[in-house]
């Protein structure tokens, strides 16, 4: 007896990594959660960048051979309330390194940004496309560090929009959200974030799955400096490309790697990435 | 006199064999067939005033084929409403389309055949359709004590002690579920069984939403699989139906007549209460969702469905496909089924009328149920249900108030498709939240 548990087993996979730079945070999509159900993830992501775009949008390498790297490790957790509200936040914690033919190494780490918020969800169509909105709110965990972030507190309100189909016989799956960020410090830039993510699952048995992702950020701020960590820039845009693979070990557990590159931007680094993301889940009710 | 035979014999041999030399070539002169394809204007063949087709005929015959092509509209219970037809002149292999509408139809469902008539080819196609059924009211009214007669029916059940037994069936596990055979005591005392199947977990918080299985008629349900790991099945085999039948074992065609004279006797009283009874099971496993509880059958099933959900406002969500026994006074001029079966059983009981059966069946008609829902219930019909048909089943889902929807197969007879159980799974996880 089939009782369609198709988009519940994709929905262990719609936590899209987005590695935008030295910290990992999660897009997820427009999918409910359960009530009752806890999800935890921890992460840790790479970012590398030796170019820049720079406020034309040309692309050149950074002054000095620079190369810029950030370890990221985030940990995201999710809890649905009741069948309408869900808990989100995640906490990053990152280890940032510069270098250059002549000066120094720069290295700063610590807690960056939290962020905590709720999730909504808003209606469906069919029980197949699901929409969501959630309001976050971005509280720094540092303070006169500003290698960690804007050190500005913020809030945003996201739109997401999931669905679930078929594709050749396998299970496929898709995201798409846009939230608008703003900044409450000075200068704090306000920020159009957004995501776009199909997944095809390889398995009957949604043991394996692939996605592909665009992610960016557009970014408005008088402050038109740039710094080689992305997460300090006020005044910049880039888009992304993803690629990722999701492995469930259990009902509880899977793992999921993903890679991407920034393929377009404005006064931003070139970056590069890889991830890696355990997810846990346990259902209380 | 052998002369004779031998010639006799030789004339014939020889016209046999003409026969067989001659027939290769006539059978070359009429090989082909005729296609049609009827083509609803509607998807669902549900129209809002004009019903509209088109009949599309293609000739594979290398000769004309000539006649006429003909629809035909009539009630459900088979009076003639309208026709009408068009001359067909098709070379060879020659195609051609026919569109008809048939206007002017109050609300309702109608059956209509298609036919065609040419040189070498016959064909009927049956199919039915509706105008404006969410206009469709029944015109007979619900007995004004419906209620008070299931109040008491249900008070009389729980006078009754369960004395439930659960056992379970370690060789009957398989998809990573437990198996168990539950026993409980029902209304009039009588034992009746049912399968509980409950997927294996280490996780010790995991409680389980619950599918309430229902029989169709005389079906003897066994355990319910499946790899869902958030759903319990129970599948509950009414009195005399399965392994149901410690007290209640008769033949098929009279199960349905037990006690029909009565309503306070009639076997479906009994059979609603026995489902009651299982929703009073699950409520005493601490594993299994209270608030999650999915009432699902087809025909009697759906008809069981409807009537525990109606009756018992702890079933949360309802699924009925093909619901039996909705508007019965209707019915009974539609089908034959069961009603057959009744008047034998009433011509053989003194001083009890099909009138006096009817009165009692109003107690037990589908959409006098229908109209006390208050969970969500999903309703599946086919066209050409002549169990079920489209006219009751419409009547039935007309009357509940609260969330509903109804998936209607177009050529699907006392069945529904898989569009139905998709939605039905779909609706069920996100109502409970499975998400």
């Amino acid at each position: 007896m089939s009782l369609l548990k198709t988009s519940t087993r994709i929905l262990f996979f719609t936590l899209i990594l987005f590695v935008a730079a030295h910290s990992v945070s999660y897009a997820d999509g427009g999918f409910p959660v359960r009530p009752g159900r806890l999800l935890i993830a921890p992460s840790v992501g790479y970012f590398f960048a030796n170019s820049q775009w720079d406020t034309d949008g040309k692309k050149q390498a950074f002054a000095d051979n620079g190369k810029f790297s950030s370890v990221g490790v985030t940990l995201y957790a999710e809890y649905g309330i009741s069948r309408k509200f869900a808990a989100v936040a995640s906490v990053p914690m990152v280890f940032n390194r510069y270098t250059t033919a002549s000066s120094p190494t720069v290295t700063s780490s610590g807690l960056a940004d939290l962020e905590t918020g709720l999730r909504y969800y808003l209606a469906n169509i069919d029980f197949i496309y699901y929409f969501s909105i959630q309001g976050t709110a971005i509280t720094p965990l540092y303070s006169k560090n500003p290698s960690l972030g804007y050190g500005e507190e913020g809030a945003e309100l996201k739109l997401a929009f999931s669905g679930t189909g078929h594709l050749g016989g396998l299970a496929t799956y898709f995201n798409a959200a846009d939230g608008v960020r703003q900044y409450f410090g000075t200068n704090g830039p306000i920020q159009n974030r957004y995501n776009a993510t199909f997944g095809l699952s390889l398995d009957s048995d949604y043991e394996n799955q692939i996605s592909a992702t665009l992610s960016g950020i557009y970014s408005q701020s008088n402050d038109k400096s740039f710094s080689v960590i992305p997460e300090t820039n006020k005044d910049f845009s880039f888009l992304q490309a993803s690629i990722g693979f999701g492995h469930s070990f259990s009902h509880e557990t899977s793992l999921f790697l993903s890679g991407g590159r920034f393929v377009t931007g404005r006064n931003t680094g070139v970056g590069t990435s890889v991830s890696l993301a355990f997810i846990y889940r346990l259902d209380y009710r | 006199m052998m002369v004779k035979f031998t010639n006799k014999f030789m004339a014939v041999t020889l016209f046999l064999a003409a026969l067989v030399c001659i027939k290769p070539a006539a059978a070359q002169e009429s090989e082909g067939t005729v296609n049609t394809v009827l083509t609803p204007h509607d998807k669902d063949g549900v129209f809002s005033s004009t019903a509209s087709y088109t009949f599309d005929v293609t000739s594979t015959y290398s000769t004309p084929q000539n006649g006429r092509v003909k629809y035909e509209v009539t009630t459900e219970a088979g009076k003639k409403l309208r026709s009408d037809s068009a001359a067909v002149k098709l070379g060879g292999h020659g195609s051609a389309s026919y569109n008809f509408d048939v206007s002017g139809l109050p609300s309702g469902f109608y059956k209509i055949n298609f036919m065609i008539n040419v040189t070498d080819y016959d064909d009927t196609t049956r199919r039915a359709f509706g105008i404006k059924p969410d206009e469709m009211r029944s015109t007979h009214a619900k007995p004004s004590d419906f209620e008070k007669f299931w109040d008491n029916t249900k008070a009389e059940l729980a006078a009754v002690d369960p004395e439930f037994t659960v056992t379970e069936m370690p060789d009957s596990s398989k998809d990573n579920r437990n198996v168990y055979l539950v026993e409980m005591k029902s209304l009039g005392g009588l034992t009746i069984r049912g399968w509980l199947t409950e997927p294996k977990t280490t996780n010790k918080h995991k409680k389980f939403a619950v599918m309430l299985a229902l029989p169709g008629y005389q079906v003897n349900l066994q355990p319910l699989y499946g790899i869902d790991p958030d759903i319990a099945i129970l599948s509950l085999n009414i009195r005399g139906q399965g392994n149901s039948k410690d007290v209640i074992n008769v033949r098929k065609e009279t199960y349905i007549t037990l006690g029909v004279e009565d309503k306070n006797k009639y076997v479906l009283r009994g059979a609603i209460m026995d489902c009651v009874r299982a929703v009073d099971f699950i409520f005493t496993r601490d594993e299994l969702r209270h608030d999650n509880i999915i009432a699902v059958g087809g025909s009697l099933g759906g008809f069981l469905a409807v009537a525990t959900s109606s009756v018992d406002k702890r079933i949360s969500f309802c699924s009925a496909a093909n619901p039996i026994l909705a508007d019965v006074r209707t019915l009974a001029t539609q089908v034959d089924w069961p009603f057959i079966d009744i008047r034998k059983y009433v011509n053989t009981r003194p001083g009890v009328t099909f009138d006096k059966v009817l009165n009692n069946l109003d107690y037990f008609d589908s959409k006098n149920f229908a109209s006390d829902l208050k969970c969500r219930t999903l309703v599946g019909m086919g066209l050409l249900d002549n169990i079920a048909p489209p006219n009751t089943v419409q009547v039935l889902y007309n009357g509940i108030t609260s969330e509903k929807h109804l998936i209607v197969f177009r050529d699907l007879a006392h069945e529904i498709g898989k569009k139905y159980v998709i939605y039905e799974g779909r609706w069920m996880r996100d109502t409970f939240a499975l998400f």
